[in-house]
């Protein structure tokens, strides 16, 4: 709509001589969308802005209601986080009642300013956030806020997703990218309806771009589905060609986002010269290659420990080299570029890789070249070494208790980019399957009369099973250890007599943590009368899985492959005998398979044996009915897991 | 088992007698500890000096901390030195070297920190390597309006490798003598605290946890201060916080007060835990707090700052931010005065205020013993901290002609109270009383819109407040609650013969159990509450389920469902061995650890109670468990079970827990446990189904 410019000042003038009119008033909200849902997204108009190579400006109006006190917290308040690079222009915000009339306008003062270090967990940060709270008693309420950053960190588009959290619904959305026609833009569109997107238009040298979104019920999480991000519909903005602080790029590939990243890191591998004639000392006492990186790395990880440090063109560029050698101390960066550094002081070749880190951090979408990683590791190619084939080993350099070569859960199983002088090509991290994410137990249980049992347990985790627990060994001391296992335990009551953790490793070069456990159970059996009921699966038994309330919505993400077995070898007291054993189980489908056997041995006692496989079919989603079946293959394997074992007093 | 014994020692500055307790009880002379900075004792590298210390991941070798007044200009200043030495035994031990130092600043007063030195020694190959802490390992963060905080991170830490710094904070704040903590995370060989004092000042000192004193000792002395200005001894500055006292002479001039030089240290402390069901750990650690009682100046007259309870009352009465706001609330009168006649009956008034106020009010999680600003300002945002809240409730009780009084207290995350002082600063919440025609009173929060009328928030659960009386000295209220963590569960079960389970569970929450899941029901909703409470068993089936009384506080919180339970086993058997209480107890033993070194706090006291009625499938008959009567020593709670056959195929099984005491000590920790793991037994026992 385009009026004469002269008439604005009039309307804007009339509407302030009455009493505004109400604004959102709640009861125009459709009921579909205040089911399950905590607050209802009226309006989230985002609009991009690209002023040049090296500037954006995103503006937001976003609308909220809260219906009820559970939504007060995350949609009553607004967080805006800023930078040195991201700058907040204007924060305005408006609360009205569920009428709509204007209860409060936010003023200056009422926005508060915080700095991140307490929680972001760095040392140095320059990361901030303004704050404003209009959380009301009386729900319905509904808040209204504006706000624009500017930015000078182009490498980062903002990305659109107007509902991204569960109990939330949507009433409708817009996205409008302003930009030069010569800066185009690139996005990538994540379940949008039908209709959602327009096409490009063209006015002067601006190109604009326009997205919206219908309205939307709210969606609630369900147990063992993919991330809410995934699920939801979105558009993720990147430009083709960037400059931040100087530093133009090109997102065009993965090459020219790796490239960018390289040259931004180039000239900062200088050593000491003392250092440097270390690292080549040691061509002549390790000539091989894999030997004389394993030294390289436990020097790493016995003279540095990771600080990060957010500043700025630091978020992106490593501190030099020398800077570690100092200090003995650098974020994943620094850290990774320190040990390219001193590996190839070593004649060892190696690339620094960004990668998407985290247990539960989405995989790089490989389609869509962009700044998709929040940490750096290093990938060094070996070559064929007499007998030693060639090989590609990776290191975690920010930790100094990793397992040489390791990357587990926290990189392994994705993609990471390498960042090599000619670009950046994106490669696969290790995989892990099964046998990389395995546990086999060994329990000794010795029974008493009165159904009590002394047990030793010895647990032998490999692979990404050990991830939490080599955290525990290097990261806990021995009272904490105790507290975290009596915690997980799930034991109606135990004392712990005894518990030890030791890291082993296997054949395959995977870390293992060997845990030792000592074990009073009081009551590990039942007595029922001259009977002693007893579940010798006592620390096997796999949790249950929340049973499906209504229709299942999301698909079905299962977790990493993975083995686990347990024998448990059972002393009865004596004057007892065995009156009843379970039955075997066996029990086969697409998600595993399972089996579990108990047996008397000639020399009297119980073994009972149980393992489990679980696989991750057809990659890792599946469609949600899957559920249903997988849950009916877990409760099979709980109903197994508590397989009863009969003792009969003897007849004095 | 180790006694630990809290020690709570009041130290006075005007008492000339030295303390009591467990401090006179260590009459052995210690050797006082002293460091040259900069230069490491050979000893910190010799491994078998760390035996001892295997499990710690760092022990602190050395803190020391010393407190003075120094004059700048006319204006008295504290000035806090510390250095420490720590030394890094693992990996895990590296944080230790990441240093934050909050410093506060507000108009124009502040906390400033200089000559902060550092090195970190490595021995390399039998040689000690000293590097030093550079300007670049440090970085100053603007964290909030008024505070800053200086980080500082040492170099080249390794395992083995022992870290020293030391800084000096200059604090424009008299009122905020900084507390000295001898107790950390890791243990502490030697932890040493000077302070001097000029006779200008009274503080009030206490020392507080359960570690003994390894020194103290008390000197008398004098200071020599140069006074450079003009003008006589002046109070300074119009905020109470910049509390700038000094003496203002036409030119410079040397006055000598008489000081006194305390000295406390504290050898070997052990590292201090967290443990579940405890207050806050600030409540358990060794620690010695600073309060500014008075000021003497020279010439004038003593004059108190703090002082007796009557004086805090009237201070507080007196106060913009407390009684000022209290009789100020005529903007509430239009809202209140219809419920004077519409509830004649005080509690039931006192009722309908509150609503209304829970109604116009949202907390906004900040607690203070003040209000923020005037309340009709905090009416008009409809929000708050607390002490907006509970002050507006007050004022409008007594805009309905209820005489509602503020009683102070802290919260169980602020610590305890220690009742023998006197100190605003004690406290960081206010609640309302209203005395009741049948000498009963009733306390007040509208904060907590889940909670009936009448009933604390559970932060609030910290034992005493203090009531704020005019013109008087107040008094104690007690704060324990009358209401319980309360659950009951009415359960008819019908089992066939196969052991699968079906019938109704009728499940009713109150006190502050109704609290806590009104709360969670309130962030889940119904669906995702019953899909959580079907993932801790296994093989349940709920096909339908209600939830009655949501948001009838006063009513205890209703939930009944239909329940499913598929037998673990397959098959019929001639025998049927079913725990049917075992799902709907606790399950496991809440108290897992053997050993507990702090007292358990659960606020109010508990009651847990199922009763379970059983159809048996026809043909068969019930071997019931014994009965039993578990108690605690003491009356501090019982366990009582039973089993009984009211018709041929029914059998009721009834399992009442009750914990009497809402606090619990360390020492009666090792009874509660067993308490537990016996009722837990009983709740596991199996009923024997043989078919006649």
């Amino acid at each position: 709509m385009a009026l004469p410019p002269m008439l604005l000042p009039v309307f804007a003038s009339l509407t302030l001589l009455g009493s505004p009119a109400p604004k959102y008033p709640a009861d125009a909200i459709a009921p579909a969308l205040r089911e399950n849902a905590h607050a209802v997204v009226r309006a989230y108009d985002e609009v991009v802005t690209v002023k040049s190579a090296s500037q954006l400006v995103k503006t937001v109006h976003k609308v909220v209601t809260v219906l009820n006190e559970a939504g007060s917290d995350d949609y009553g308040q607004l967080v805006v986080s800023y930078d040195a690079l991201n700058r907040i222009s204007y924060l305005h915000g408006a609360v009205y009642d569920a009428q709509g009339n204007l209860l409060h306008q936010l003023r200056p003062a009422e926005v508060h300013d915080q700095g991140m270090g307490s929680d972001g967990g760095s040392f140095m940060t320059d990361l901030r956030v303004r704050y404003a709270d209009l959380r009301q008693p009386a729900t319905p309420y509904t808040v209204e806020f504006n706000y624009e950053v500017v930015s000078e960190n182009t490498l980062f588009y903002p990305n659109w997703q107007p509902q991204s959290a569960e109990k939330v619904s949507l009433e409708g959305a817009t996205l409008q990218v302003v930009t030069p026609t010569a800066l185009p833009l690139r996005f990538e569109e994540q379940q949008l309806p039908a209709g959602a997107a327009s096409a490009p238009t063209v006015v002067g040298s601006q190109t604009t771009y326009r997205w919206q979104l219908p309205a939307r019920p709210a969606v609630e999480e369900e147990p063992l589905a993919p991330s809410l991000d995934e699920l939801l519909p979105a558009v993720r903005l990147a430009p083709a060609t960037f400059e931040v602080q100087g530093h133009a790029g090109s997102l065009a590939s993965w090459q020219s986002l790796g490239l960018w990243t390289y040259q931004l890191g180039q000239g900062r591998d200088a050593l000491p010269p003392a250092l440097t004639a270390k690292m080549a000392q040691l061509m002549v006492t390790a000539p091989d290659p894999r030997e004389r990186a394993r030294k390289v790395y436990e020097l790493l990880q016995s003279s540095t420990r990771y600080i990060s440090v957010q500043l700025g063109l630091g978020g992106w560029q490593t501190a030099p080299a020398s800077s570690v050698a100092s200090g003995g101390y650098g974020d994943c960066k620094a850290l990774s570029n320190y040990t390219c550094a001193l590996l190839k002081a070593a004649g060892l070749p190696a690339y620094v890789a960004l990668v998407g880190a985290g247990t539960d951090h989405a995989d790089v979408r490989p389609s869509f070249p962009s700044s998709q990683f929040n940490h750096a590791i290093l990938c060094m190619p070996l070559a064929a070494h007499g007998a030693t084939p060639a090989d590609t080993v990776w290191l975690e350099c920010t930790s100094q208790t990793d397992a040489f070569g390791y990357m587990g859960s926290f990189t392994g199983n994705r993609h990471a980019l390498l960042l090599t002088p000619e670009g950046g090509r994106l490669v696969a991290t290790p995989r892990y399957g099964a046998q990389a994410n395995r546990q086999q137990r060994r329990t000794d249980l010795w029974l008493d009369a009165a159904g009590g049992a002394k047990a030793t347990v010895r647990t032998r985790r490999v692979g990404l099973a050990q991830d939490l627990y080599a955290q525990l060994l290097h990261g806990a001391d021995p009272d904490e250890q105790k507290k975290y296992v009596s915690n997980h335990l799930r034991l109606s009551h135990f004392t712990i007599t005894n518990l030890r953790l030791a890291a082993a490793t296997t054949p395959q070069a995977l870390p293992a943590v060997v845990e030792t456990l000592g074990l009073d159970l009081p009551a590990m059996a039942t007595a029922a009368g001259r009977r002693l009921l007893v579940e010798p699966n006592v620390l096997g038994r796999l949790s249950a899985l929340p049973a499906q309330v209504g229709p299942r919505q999301s698909p079905l993400a299962l977790p990493p492959a993975s083995l686990s077995q347990d024998t448990v070898r059972l002393h009865l007291p004596t004057g007892f005998r065995v009156e009843n054993l379970p039955e075997p189980t066996q029990l086969t489908s697409a998600y595993g398979t399972y089996t579990s056997t108990c047996t008397a041995l000639p020399d009297g006692t119980l073994q009972y044996v149980r393992q489990l496989e679980t696989r991750r079919p057809a990659g890792a989603t599946l469609p949600p009915a899957a559920y249903t079946e997988y849950q009916a293959f877990r409760r099979k394997i709980s109903q197994a897991d508590h397989a009863q074992v009969v003792l009969m007093k003897n007849d004095a | 088992m180790i006694k630990k014994i809290l020690i709570l020692t009041q130290v006075s500055v005007g008492i000339s007698a030295l303390l009591s307790g467990a401090v006179s009880a260590q009459q052995a002379p210690v050797k006082v500890v002293e460091i040259k900075f900069g230069k490491p004792e050979p000893a910190d590298f010799v491994a078998k000096n760390f035996v001892a210390d295997s499990a710690a991941p760092a022990v602190v070798l050395y803190d020391f901390g010393a407190t003075r007044f120094q004059l700048n200009g006319n204006s008295f200043q504290l000035e806090s030195e510390r250095v420490t030495r720590i030394k890094v035994l693992k990996k895990a031990g590296y944080d230790v070297a990441t240093v934050e130092v909050p410093l506060y600043h507000r108009d124009g007063s502040e906390e400033k920190i200089t000559n902060l030195r550092g090195f970190t020694y490595n021995e390399v190959g039998g040689k000690l390597e000293k590097v030093k802490l550079e300007t670049s390992n440090s970085f100053l963060e603007e964290r909030t309006k008024n505070v800053r905080v200086r980080k500082f991170t040492l170099p080249n830490v390794r395992e083995g490798a022992v870290i020293e710094y030391s800084y000096t904070v200059t604090s424009d704040f008299l009122f905020n003598f900084q507390d000295w903590t001898f107790q950390r995370e890791i243990p502490t060989r030697w932890s040493e605290f000077r302070a001097t004092i000029p006779e200008y000042f009274d503080y009030k000192m206490l020392m507080q946890g359960y570690e003994p004193l390894a020194l103290q000792a008390r000197e008398d002395g004098i200071a020599q201060y140069t006074v450079r200005s003009q003008g006589g001894f002046v109070e300074g500055g119009g905020s109470a916080l910049s509390g700038n006292t000094g003496r203002v002479a036409a030119s410079a001039e040397t006055i000598t007060p008489k000081v006194t030089n305390y000295h406390w240290a504290m050898q070997n402390v052990p590292a201090l835990r967290d443990e579940p069901y405890m207050t806050t750990p600030r409540d358990y650690v060794a620690r010695i707090n600073f309060e500014l009682a008075g000021r003497r100046m020279p010439g004038e007259s003593y004059h108190n700052v703090a002082g007796t309870w009557q004086k805090i009352n009237a201070d507080l009465l007196s106060s913009d931010e407390f009684g000022g706001q209290l009789n100020r609330a005529s903007f509430l009168a239009l809202a209140v005065k219809p419920l004077m006649t519409q509830y004649p009956d005080p509690a039931a008034r006192a009722a309908a205020v509150r609503d209304l106020i829970v109604k116009s009010m949202k907390y906004d999680g900040t607690n203070h013993h003040s209000a923020s600003g005037p309340l009709k300002h905090s009416y008009e945002l409809h929000r708050g901290t607390a002490a907006d809240i509970n002050l507006l409730l007050i004022a409008a009780l007594r805009q309905a002609g209820l005489p509602a009084q503020p009683v102070l207290l802290s919260t169980r995350a602020h610590g305890r109270v220690n009742q023998t002082f006197p100190l605003l600063e004690q406290f960081n919440y206010v609640i309302g009383m209203l005395p009741l025609p049948d000498n009963q009173e009733l306390l007040l929060d509208a904060t907590e819109p889940l909670l009936p009328c009448g009933v604390l928030p559970t932060r609030c659960l910290n034992q005493v407040g203090r009531l704020v009386m005019d013109k008087e000295e107040g008094r104690w209220v007690d704060l324990t609650p009358s209401q319980r963590h309360n659950h009951f569960q009415d359960i008819k079960l019908t089992v066939d013969a196969q052991g699968n389970l079906s019938g109704q569970v009728r499940d009713e929450f109150s006190g502050y159990t109704g609290a806590a899941v009104r709360e969670k029901l309130q962030q889940l909703g119904e669906k995702k509450y019953v899909t959580e409470l079907t993932s801790q068993h296994p093989n349940w089936e709920v096909p339908s389920y209600a939830f009655t009384s949501v948001s009838e506080m006063s009513q205890p919180l209703r939930l009944t469902y239909e329940l499913r339970q598929q037998a673990s086993t397959a098959g019929t058997a001639q025998e049927l061995y079913l725990k049917p209480l075992e799902a709907f107890g606790e399950g496991q033993n809440p108290f897992r650890h053997e050993q507990r070194n702090y007292p358990i706090d659960f606020g109010a006291s508990t009651q847990d109670v199922i009763m379970l009625t059983l159809t048996l499938p026809p043909g068969y008959t019930a071997e019931l468990p014994k009965q039993a009567v578990i108690d605690l020593p003491e009356k501090g709670g019982r366990y009582v079970y039973s089993a009984t056959s009211p018709t041929p195929s029914t059998v009721q099984l009834m399992s009442r827990l009750t914990l009497n005491k809402p606090v619990y000590s360390a020492q009666e920790y090792t009874s509660l446990r067993e308490f537990y793991r016996l009722a837990l037994a009983k709740q596991a026992e199996a009923l024997v189904l043989k078919k006649i």
